[in-house]
């Protein structure tokens, strides 16, 4: 029996998850979990938890879990960046070794894209796309709740691994040989692939159901041309999720098998193609730029008309543009490794395809300016953001035009041009739109503003943190330094450089601090939205009240002209003074805790599998096929609100004549 | 001067209205007692991977025969995959359904072509 013990203590906590910063973590999380318990249990809100949110298939909830999600992800995603940074300003004493240089910069990667900018899409997604097209929940609600909390347990999965087992260490990329046994034993690289798997699932299953949502929930009269751009944007993306997903899925399953079962896909020997992975991995990674950065594309474009108090510019060529990058997304993936010397032609192609997505999106970024000429700009905090976009985001595109340039990129791959170029369009353009979107729809989610005074101060960090981060990096980049190096010798002329680029670091660092207390603050003193209408928007989300009543729309509006609620506004109509015979019985779908349940049991394959321990994986699988049969012959999954119900609601709201 | 709303009518919250003239595009679907449909593909599909899986563990034909094979049990997957699980038989008629299934040739192609034609580095010039 003790040997057992030791067994266990052995392989859950070896050495490198027993280092001070581990340790301090794991206070923290202990210390956070004691209170978060005694919490609940004080106020007694463990059924309410359980009720409200755990078991929900509403589809607002659900955003506003992946929203907490994503934060919390991009707090730990930056608290990653900020160990990376500190350690590049101080060469000569690394804070940090090498082993756990390259663990955090694994993670640091995995979850801000996976499990930071993914979830905090599908937040915005689930909260405002049923909203704008006049729909009461997405089209399947119970697959929705099953995506989050496949995203959920396999983020809790990937996030476990740095205090038992320890990390991955091969970068968000996972390249093999490096990830075979031979050279990476441990749990840290079953963690990986196991719980992108597990998130993987998820989020092409968010995909189908919003594609199947735009094209078969939409509002009477909103034909495909008269939809918002978000939701032009949330169709492609769904539609870059449902084709990019299949090849990264095999991908990690190959590896897995690799590692598990001894097979030869991707080794050295036996046969195998090494290449072939990084082939498939960027089959599917080339979409996923775009898959994070077209949502934004559309969040930009609801942006900027509603501040600019003007319909979008060039409505038809935006739909063009969009459809067309979703298009070429495809066909340009090879740019990620051009120096693997597939040949002249083979490279001359990829980099011809890249260049020619810089046309649509040069398109696009221009009638964003001219739906601004001429407008009356407001400048709210969603609006610098977009401000700061346009700007940020040429820049990050014209240095990826460099990068496509063959033989430029032989000299720039890898290097810190290519890190400054990366982050300055996942910053710039990813993380600027999600906030933008952040501070847009938030009334809509919680009933207030979000404090816009705070909002500036951490916008303009933001901002310039950003700039004096990632402009260094150029120069760096072009001074030779690689990336993924933990430390580097005196007197190469990096230094100076690299104390600049920290330091922005921590001007973000203090950003998101500034933004956390923005929304903690504002959940006490932010200016309420009685209207349900703060921006005078022109979309049909900003039509019903803040926050949504759980059916969304009392009745559905008929859809005449593209922007729904700006027209309706301009004929004087409201849907504020609702007739009591108006009031319907409404059918709406009823909470379940499989979803949670089904999260649960692949989380328990996933930590099993990890560790190679069958009989928890048998144990998880049997509750997998279970939740799946139970919720198969399930028919009990709506529930309706009665006419005078409605009624009562949407009177309490003044939303009622008489 | 201000217009009446319009609101959807009731009997959409069921069936949406297509005109007269697309009635052939309406869902159809197939609805029975015990899905034992899903339950055979399920079972296929699950010896159609099988049978792929074991003729490559034990190498019981040779690479050129054995990657035919494999590629001819792919294929039939693929078409159970859509039969059964995807309801294409049970759809708003065929016009959506080749525009998505062109697409998806288009796609598939596309990527396994152009992936062969990266990897060919192998044997070529670089």
């Amino acid at each position: 029996m003790p040997s057992f013990v030791m067994y266990l203590v052995h392989t859950l906590f070896p050495h490198d998850v027993l280092r001070p910063t581990e340790l301090g973590a794991d206070v923290m999380i202990i210390a956070t979990g004691v209170i978060i318990f005694y919490v609940l249990t004080k106020q007694k809100k463990w059924l309410y938890l359980w009720r409200e949110w755990l078991t929900t298939v509403d589809h607002k909830k659900i955003g506003i879990m992946y929203l907490i999600a994503a934060l919390a992800m991009l707090f730990r995603g930056g608290v990653d960046a900020l160990m990376l940074r500190t350690n590049l300003a101080l060469p000569s004493t690394p804070v940090i070794d090498a082993l756990e240089y390259n663990q955090v910069f694994t993670t640091h990667g995995t979850i801000m894209i996976f499990f930071m900018a993914m979830p905090f899409i599908f937040a915005l997604f689930n909260v405002a796309v049923p909203l704008m097209i006049g729909a009461r929940d997405v089209a399947f609600p119970r697959i929705n709740a099953m995506s989050f909390w496949l995203f959920a347990f396999g983020a809790l999965l990937l996030n476990i691994s740095f205090v038992i087992g320890g990390s991955p260490d091969a970068g968000w990329t996972a390249y093999p040989p490096y990830t075979g046994p031979m050279f990476n034993p441990g749990p840290g690289e079953n963690y990986f692939f196991l719980s992108l798997l597990i998130a993987g699932i998820g989020t092409t299953m968010t995909g189908i159901n919003f594609l199947v949502t735009v094209l078969r929930m939409r509002a009477p009269g909103m034909t495909l041309m008269k939809m918002p751009m978000f939701i032009w944007s949330a169709l492609t993306t769904s539609a870059l999720i449902i084709f990019a997903f299949p090849p990264l899925t095999v991908a990690l399953a190959m590896s897995l098998f690799d590692r598990i079962f001894g097979s030869s896909f991707f080794t050295l020997g036996h046969g195998g193609l090494a290449m072939m992975y990084v082939n498939l991995f960027w089959l599917f990674g080339h979409p996923e730029v775009y898959i994070v950065v077209l949502p934004v594309f559309g969040i930009f474009s609801e942006v900027v008309a509603t501040f600019s108090q003007k319909a979008l510019f060039g409505y038809s060529v935006m739909v063009i543009s969009i459809v067309s990058i979703m298009v070429l997304a495809y066909g340009t993936w090879v740019h990620h490794f051009f120096t693997m010397g597939a040949g002249p032609g083979v490279n001359a192609f990829f980099g011809l395809s890249t260049m020619l997505i810089a046309i649509p999106t040069g398109v696009k970024i221009f009638n964003w300016i001219f739906t601004m000429w001429g407008g009356r700009i407001q400048m709210t905090v969603a609006m610098l953001y977009q401000m700061a976009f346009i700007p940020t985001f040429v820049i990050g595109g014209a240095t990826g035009i460099l990068l496509a340039t063959v033989p430029a990129d032989y000299q720039l791959h890898n290097t810190y041009f290519l890190i400054a170029h990366f982050h300055n369009v996942l910053i710039g353009g990813t993380l600027f739109g999600l906030l933008s979107g952040l501070y847009y729809w938030w009334p809509k989610m919680f009933g207030h503003k979000l404090d816009e005074r705070q909002g500036k101060w951490a916008f303009w960090l933001f901002f310039w943190g950003f700039w004096i981060t990632f402009g260094p990096q150029y120069l760096l980049g072009l001074k030779g330094m690689t990336r993924r190096i933990y430390t580097y010798p005196a007197g190469f002329g990096w230094h100076t450089l690299n104390v600049i680029s920290t330091l922005g670091a921590f001007v973000m660092g203090a950003a998101f601090v500034i933004l956390v207390y923005n929304i903690i603050y504002s959940l006490q003193h932010g200016e309420k939205d009685l209207t349900g209408d703060p921006w005078n928007g022109r979309t049909l989300e900003w039509a019903i009240p803040s926050p949504a009543p759980e059916y969304n729309f009392a009745r559905i509006p008929v859809v005449h002209e593209r922007d729904a609620w700006w027209d309706m506004k301009q004929k004087g109509q409201t849907l504020a003074a609702m007739r009591p015979e108006d009031m319907r019985t409404l059918e709406l779908p009823k909470n379940t805790p499989i979803p949670f349940l089904l999260g649960f049991a692949f989380f328990v394959v996933g930590f099993g599998m990890t560790f190679e321990w069958w009989y928890i994986v048998a144990l998880g699988a049997i509750g997998v096929v279970a939740t799946l049969i139970y919720s198969g012959f399930d028919y009990d999954e709506h529930k309706h609100i009665a006419a005078e119900e409605v009624l009562e609601i949407e009177a309490g709201l003044g939303r009622v004549q008489g | 001067m201000s217009q009446p709303l319009e609101f959807r009518p009731e009997a959409e919250d069921a069936v949406s209205d297509e005109g007269e003239a697309l009635r052939f595009m309406r869902p159809h679907f197939g609805e029975e007692k015990f899905p034992w449909i899903q339950i055979w593909g399920y079972i296929g599909s699950l010896v159609l991977t099988f049978a792929a899986l074991i003729m490559v563990v034990d190498h019981v034909l040779p690479p050129l025969a054995l990657l035919s094979v494999i590629l001819a049990l792919a294929v039939g997957q693929a078409a159970l995959q859509l039969g059964v699980f995807m309801h294409l038989r049970e759809s708003r008629g065929l016009a959506w359904q080749i525009i998505f299934l062109g697409m998806v040739l288009l796609m598939a192609v596309g990527m396994v072509g152009m992936s062969i034609w990266i990897m060919t580095f192998k044997s070529g010039v670089s």
